[in-house]
């Protein structure tokens, strides 16, 4: 810790215990500031001797004693702590905004008070001007969900795979519910793929709590919705300028410059029907310029026929 | 670490808020290189020690030590202070509960390189043992971008903002910041559209410059525009959508499409959606999302576009 920040928890906590009636137990403030007590004691020791040897200033501004393991503070200045810099307004603001877009959060609770009345001081309308959104999940699923991740309790899954295109019935050991790029995910062993999968929380249709126990893993599952895989096949897309979000959106392996803003990436194929859908989103300003085996090169012409078909236009 | 003159780093720059916070006037370089204890007698040593004390100061309080004229010195000299109510933050009066939420809020949401610790000391430390909130899920980290801070000043002290956008200078008052879809937004008054704008943090280009106070008063609800959904997100004339989806796809589509209304509920289990469309590539985008599980019913220029797109889809690959 540099002196910097040092010198800002000293002036928090001078400034706290001076609010205390009878001073503070020397314990009970290392506890909140997070200090252990024999540098606690010896910071206040040395902020007690500052203006000890100025002419200029009668007063020094901190004194303290330590009785019966109380500490005791006089401030003569400092009595109110320094003003919250602009990085720490915004770490407590967005993170209460955070905290605040958990589903189950009480709009109108303790946080949202207290966010209030931080904003207050920050001179900020803080509803209205920091705001997070994790997406829309069903709360009741989000909770139950949540529970059996602290209980260690198997899930039954009626789940939509997006990327497969398919519905699917999975018994799951949930181990952690996280939020990724703007959405929740459930991370866990399925016992139907027989391995670690994270699903969507949004896309969970069906869920039931089982009386089945789980031992969770010894060490926590990564926080990524995106599981990479060697084994995926690869295709290398064509972009035209205005097609660039595709390397916004998705994981690549590799992208490169081409003339006009064009861009050739090589990107990991999940599942076929994922695929399906980039290329025909894409139409006309990507195409597929090679892909792995199993992988036709006309594909983007097959999907979009088959799509035609039941428009009638084919 | 205690420097040459035995007194450490922290002990100065206590010393040196001590003699600058409610000074009865500002002080030169020279009087609190004699005043505050540790500073070097060397001229040359003593201004860099400065220099980067001053960049502490603005580090713990987020306000620059900016030098003022000394009233009544002959020739003018400059020197430094600082007014309580800029170096202190008043008390918001969180009561214990508010603190707990708060500290909660913090351990179970972080945002990329920023510090709430110094922030959470300020306001009074750690709440006591026994709170008994829940245990929250743990949100883990938010990327944090590099112009977040910059906004957020200004969007407190109320001042405009000039960066380049797509290629172009935008000056603009910020709103509001808002996470959305794993990004983050900033909204407010575009002075050369004379509208609301939003901007993605991750496009813009280069630095972030504050400048003058903003004439443009703070609106509210400027920012449900970065939640509209992708057909809506546009300035394409508005025009109802008629959307057939297949029962495989219904609760998908149900949890996609925010907004949208459901007024047909077939036999067979698929439903038609009724949405509001103010842009067609957001809305073709959509649609597509389905394949071959949803068609578009009306109106016929809508229909049109996702035919007229998928053969030229069709083209593109046959023209290679």
């Amino acid at each position: 810790m540099d002196a910097v920040e040092r010198l800002q928890r000293l002036l928090s906590i001078v400034s706290w215990v001076a609010t205390q009636p009878d001073g503070a137990p020397i314990d009970e403030v290392a506890r909140r500031f997070g200090v252990a007590e024999r540098e606690l004691l010896d910071d206040l020791g040395l902020a007690s001797m500052v203006g000890a040897d100025s002419p200029d200033h009668d007063d020094m501004p901190i004194e303290f004693f330590v009785e019966d393991g109380r500490i005791h503070v006089f401030l003569y200045s400092f009595r109110q702590p320094l003003r919250l810099s602009p990085e720490q307004g915004l770490a407590l603001v967005a993170a209460g905004a955070g905290l605040l877009a958990v589903p189950g959060t009480d709009p109108d609770g303790p946080l949202a008070r207290g966010l209030a009345k931080l904003a207050g001081v920050l001179g900020i309308p803080v509803s209205e001007s920091v705001e997070v959104d994790f997406g829309q999940v069903h709360p009741p699923t989000f909770h139950r969900l949540q529970e059996a991740v602290d209980q260690h309790r198997q899930v039954e899954l009626d789940y939509y795979a997006f990327g497969r295109d398919e519905r699917t019935q999975r018994v799951v050991d949930p181990w952690l519910v996280f939020q990724d790029g703007g959405e929740w995910y459930l991370a866990g062993h399925c016992h139907r793929a027989k391995g670690e999968r994270v699903f969507r929380v949004d896309r969970i249709e069906g869920l039931a709590v089982l009386d089945t126990s789980f031992t969770p893993p010894a060490e926590p599952p990564t926080r990524s919705s995106y599981r990479a895989g060697d084994h995926e096949p690869r295709v290398t897309l064509d972009l035209d300028a205005d097609a660039r979000w595709v390397a916004e959106s998705y994981p690549l392996d590799d992208a490169a410059e081409l003339d006009g803003g064009r861009l050739r990436v090589v990107l990991p194929v999940s599942a076929r029907p994922w695929l399906e859908r980039l290329l025909v989103r894409l139409g006309p300003t990507g195409a597929l310029r090679s892909a792995d085996e199993g992988i036709p090169a006309d594909l983007a012409a097959e999907v979009a026929t088959r799509i035609l078909r039941r428009y009638g236009a084919v | 670490m205690a420097g040459a003159s035995g007194v450490s780093k922290m002990e100065r720059l206590l010393g040196l808020l001590t003699v600058l916070i409610d000074a009865p006037r500002p002080l030169t370089a020279a009087e609190i290189q004699a005043r505050v204890p540790g500073y070097p007698t060397d001229l040359t040593a003593f201004r860099g020690a400065f220099e980067r004390d001053k960049v502490a100061v603005r580090t713990m309080i987020g306000v620059p030590l900016a030098p003022q004229a000394v009233p009544g010195t002959d020739p003018p000299a400059v020197g430094y202070r600082l007014h309580p109510r800029d170096a202190h933050l008043a008390d918001p009066g969180l009561e214990p509960e508010e603190r707990a939420a708060l500290h909660l809020a913090a351990s179970a949401v972080r945002i990329g390189g920023l510090e709430a610790t110094g922030g959470l000391w300020k306001l009074g430390g750690a709440p006591g043992p026994g709170g008994s909130e829940a245990p929250v899920a743990d949100v883990g980290e938010l990327p944090a971008d590099r112009n977040l801070v910059r906004f957020f000043t200004a969007i407190a002290d109320q001042r405009d903002v000039t960066f380049a956008y797509r290629g172009e200078q935008r000056r603009v008052a910020p709103h509001r910041l808002d996470y959305v879809r794993g990004r983050w937004y900033v909204t407010g008054h575009d002075h050369g559209r004379d509208d609301t704008r939003h901007f993605r943090l991750d496009r813009i280009d280069g630095d972030v410059e504050t400048g003058d106070r903003s004439e443009h008063r703070r609106r509210s609800g400027g920012g449900a525009g970065v939640r509209l959904a992708p057909w809506e997100l546009g300035g394409d004339a508005s025009v109802t959508a008629r959307l057939l989806v297949d029962a495989d796809q219904r609760p998908n589509a149900l949890a996609t499409a925010r907004g949208a209304r459901v007024v047909e509920e077939r036999d067979d289990g698929s439903v038609v959606l009724e949405m509001r469309v103010t842009s067609r590539a957001g809305f073709r985008s959509f649609v597509l999302g389905f394949l071959d599980h949803a068609e578009v019913l009306g109106p016929p220029e809508l229909r049109d576009d996702v035919v007229a797109w998928l053969a030229a889809t069709i083209d593109r690959v046959e023209g290679r």
